[in-house]
């Protein structure tokens, strides 16, 4: 897809030609860092297509962040399985699904990301559990797990201190307590603020073409919702998408996401107010909290359902809207529109009127 | 305190206990307007804010529901003040809307447009401000209802909570757009009192302006003045 033309390969060339020899041909594992700690490793591509946008890529590997990230202990092999000689061509994409070296203690068995894989194809952001013909459009891996890798903040939280002192009553090794300290505080916290989950979410579901295609509403109405407004302000205790959509505390995760369709869907009518009752959100709420309206009702929607129009054909819509109560609050907003229109700007007009009139007034008084 | 007159040129326009209400009324809602509208605000003035927002939008909440309550508070005693005092009662008669409040609006308009020569004379009240009141009434029924039932969600269906809402945030943009435009520029940039009317700090209304705006209120209080002076001096004889 991608015309990958190559502009820039700053050191490359000459590191390349430098290492031809057989010594290094050698199996050189670690040894990737050799060429990728030089900052200026790198090339742009050019993308196919009219406005042919420049992208840069950057290879170069800081090897102190890198093994600050929670893939620091894993080797660069591992996951760039294709790399097998060095100097090395293009290197394919990487699995997630690959098996690792690292041994999980819990089963002694090599580690790997594949169930996380086999559950993602299955849900509805997965190939298998998707309704969409255009798979391109789905995310993948990568889409979402931009965020930077590695953490360096959790080990500074002051009262971690003093609690991993208590590792050390048993465990000699500083390091291995500050680890695995750490590995397990990372997973109890919230590992993303909501603005971020918003984003990432947003980028795809507020884009009305993309969602159109999948005869899905784009959820620009979250915006207006109060938790919306709140997660703006940078509040974290209000629900964001995954809240709703992937709540850890009910058995989901981000990569089960289903349709509100299925039955087991956190956000299914069924399922609705469990997901509205979690702790520290609606706990007391009645069991009518859930029904009648949208959650997210797009605005979108409410001007289409005004005016008379489907935002989305009816035969492609996946999910019937109570599209009566959406139009009830369309007609709220339009009472106050006129309403506002009208006083304000007869006490506006009155306001002029009489402007003009005192200064006939003093007009006159002055001859 | 009584609402007759007080020395030769100033009359009592709001007694203390009026202007207190008065008081309280314009500062929470002047609070509610501020903290409200903040919800609406845009990415750029949350980036104003900084590392604050987070505190920021705790507190604006909070002081929402303080002064809340307190608007609560002041319109249920107003409503316990114009039945049960003597002055509250006054005020609430001279209130009501009339028949003669239609002809005055079309008469003054007459006026302003210069089609009259004179304005119509007017009571304690004219109709602005008989409207200004009552449009009181029903927005405070409106955002009070609304927004107790916005803090207590969990008691009620989704859809109640979203129309609760379409109306609460319609009624403070009419009344917010409503007290700029029709009150603060009527009290401030009217051009007999301006720079500003006094009147809500004092109370007080001189006779020149009273004779000019509200010549019909005027001549009651003369009259009742002349009746009390004949009283109190049949009372002696
Ligand atoms: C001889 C120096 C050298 C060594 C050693 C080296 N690389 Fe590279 N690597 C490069 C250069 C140069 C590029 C840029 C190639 C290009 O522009 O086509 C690159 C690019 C890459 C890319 C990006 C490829 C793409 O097109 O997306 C990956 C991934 C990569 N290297 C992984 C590794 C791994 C893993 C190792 C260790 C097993 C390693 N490299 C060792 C020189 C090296
Ligand atoms: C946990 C697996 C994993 C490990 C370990 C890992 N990488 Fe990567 N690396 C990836 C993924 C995923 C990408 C994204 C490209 C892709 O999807 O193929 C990537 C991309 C890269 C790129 C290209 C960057 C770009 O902008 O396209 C380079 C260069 C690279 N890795 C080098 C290394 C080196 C050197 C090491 C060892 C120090 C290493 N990687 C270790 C998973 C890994
Ligand atoms: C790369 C684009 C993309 C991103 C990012 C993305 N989605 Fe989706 N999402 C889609 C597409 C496309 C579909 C439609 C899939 C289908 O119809 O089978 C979908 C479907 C859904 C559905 C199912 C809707 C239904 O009821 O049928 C939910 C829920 C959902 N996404 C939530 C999320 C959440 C939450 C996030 C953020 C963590 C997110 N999505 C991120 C593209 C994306
Ligand atoms: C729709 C967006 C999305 C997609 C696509 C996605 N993830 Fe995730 N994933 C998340 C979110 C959100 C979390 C929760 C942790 C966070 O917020 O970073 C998470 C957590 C994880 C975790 C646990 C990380 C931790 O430290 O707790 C792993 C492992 C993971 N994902 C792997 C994958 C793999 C492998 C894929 C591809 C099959 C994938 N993810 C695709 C959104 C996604
Ligand atoms: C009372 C002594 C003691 C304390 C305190 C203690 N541990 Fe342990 N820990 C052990 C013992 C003994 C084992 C191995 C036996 C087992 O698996 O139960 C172990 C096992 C572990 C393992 C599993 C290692 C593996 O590969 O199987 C981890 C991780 C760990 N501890 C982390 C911690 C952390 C982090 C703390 C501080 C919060 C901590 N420990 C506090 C005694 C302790
Ligand atoms: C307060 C909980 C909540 C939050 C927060 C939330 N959703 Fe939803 N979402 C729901 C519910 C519930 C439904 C099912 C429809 C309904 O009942 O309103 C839904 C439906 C959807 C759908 C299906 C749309 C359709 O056409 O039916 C998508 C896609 C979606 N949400 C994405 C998102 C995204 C993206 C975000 C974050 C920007 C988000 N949601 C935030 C609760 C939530």
């Amino acid at each position: 897809m991608k015309a990958q033309i190559k502009v820039l390969v700053f050191l490359a060339t000459a590191i390349q030609l430098l290492f031809t020899t057989p010594m290094c041909l050698a199996e050189v594992d670690g040894s990737c860092t050799m060429c990728h700690k030089y900052p200026g490793l790198g090339r742009i591509e050019k993308a196919e297509g009219e406005q042919a946008k420049k992208t840069k890529r950057l290879f170069y590997i800081n090897n102190k962040l890198f093994e600050s990230t929670y893939h620091g202990k894993i080797r660069c092999k591992s996951c760039h399985t294709g790399v097998e000689k060095i100097p090395h061509t293009n290197a394919p994409a990487v699995d997630c699904a690959t098996n690792c070296h690292i041994v999980d203690p819990s089963t002694n068995r090599s580690f790997s990301h594949k169930k996380i894989v086999d559950d993602y194809n299955n849900s509805v952001h997965g190939e298998a559990g998707s309704r969409i013909k255009d798979k391109s459009d789905l995310p993948v891996c990568k889409d979402c797990h931009n965020n930077k890798t590695y953490h360096d903040t959790v080990g500074k939280q002051t009262d971690s201190i003093h609690k991993v002192t208590v590792c050390k009553e048993c465990h000699e090794s500083e390091e291995f307590v500050q680890r695995f300290y750490e590995h397990i505080m990372y997973r109890t916290s919230k590992r993303r603020p909501s603005k971020d989950v918003v984003k990432l979410c947003s980028t795809c579901h507020a884009d009305q073409e993309l969602m159109k295609k999948a005869g899905l509403d784009a959820v620009v109405g979250f915006t207006y919702t109060f938790h919306a407004k709140a997660i703006k302000f940078g509040n974290e205790e209000v629900a964001n998408c995954l809240n709703c959509h992937a709540p850890y505390d009910l058995g989901f995760s981000p990569h089960r996401i289903t349709s509100r369709q299925e039955e087991h869907s956190p956000v299914s009518i069924e399922n609705k107010i469990m997901t509205c009752r979690q702790s520290g959100c609606h706990v007391e709420a009645i069991d009518e909290f859930s029904l009648g309206s949208r959650v997210h009702p797009s605005p979108e929607k409410i001007r289409f359902l005004m005016s008379g129009e489907e935002p989305v054909p009816e035969e492609n819509q996946v999910i019937k809207d109570p599209t009566f109560q959406t139009k009830v609050v369309g007609w709220i907003q339009l009472f106050y529109k006129v309403l506002i229109t009208v006083v304000v700007g007869g006490l506006g007009l009155h306001r002029l009127l009489d402007m003009y009139a005192s200064r006939r007034e003093r007009r006159i008084r002055g001859h | 305190m009584n609402d007759t007159v007080n020395n030769k040129s100033q009359f009592i326009r709001l007694t203390r206990s009026q202007r207190i209400q008065h008081i309280i009324l314009m500062i929470s809602t002047t609070l509610l307007i501020i903290t409200g509208f903040m919800l609406q605000a845009d990415r750029w003035f949350i980036s104003v804010l900084g590392n604050a927002s987070e505190a920021v939008f705790w507190w604006r909440g909070f002081i929402h529901r303080v002064a809340g309550v307190v608007v609560t508070v002041i319109c249920v005693y107003h409503l316990i003040y114009v039945v049960v005092s003597k002055e509250g009662r006054s005020w609430f008669l001279d209130m009501l809307p009339r028949v003669k409040d239609i002809v005055d609006a079309w008469q003054n308009i007459m006026y302003m447009l210069g089609f009259r020569k004179e304005r119509p004379q007017m009571d304690r009240f004219f109709y602005l401000e008989k409207l200004e009141y009552w449009s009181v009434y029903f927005g405070m029924f409106v955002v009070i209802v609304t927004g107790t039932m916005m803090w207590t969600e969990y008691l009620w269906p989704k859809f109640y909570i979203d129309v609760a809402g379409a109306f609460h945030l319609g009624e403070a943009t009419l009344a917010a757009l409503a007290i700029i435009v029709g009150h603060i520029f009527s009290v401030h940039y009217n051009p007999h009192v301006y720079p500003m009317n006094r009147a809500f700090i004092d109370g007080m209304i001189s006779e020149d302006l009273m004779k000019e705006e509200h010549r019909l209120w005027y001549e009651r209080e003369m009259n009742k003045k002349e009746n009390q002076q004949n009283g109190v001096d049949d009372n002696a004889k």
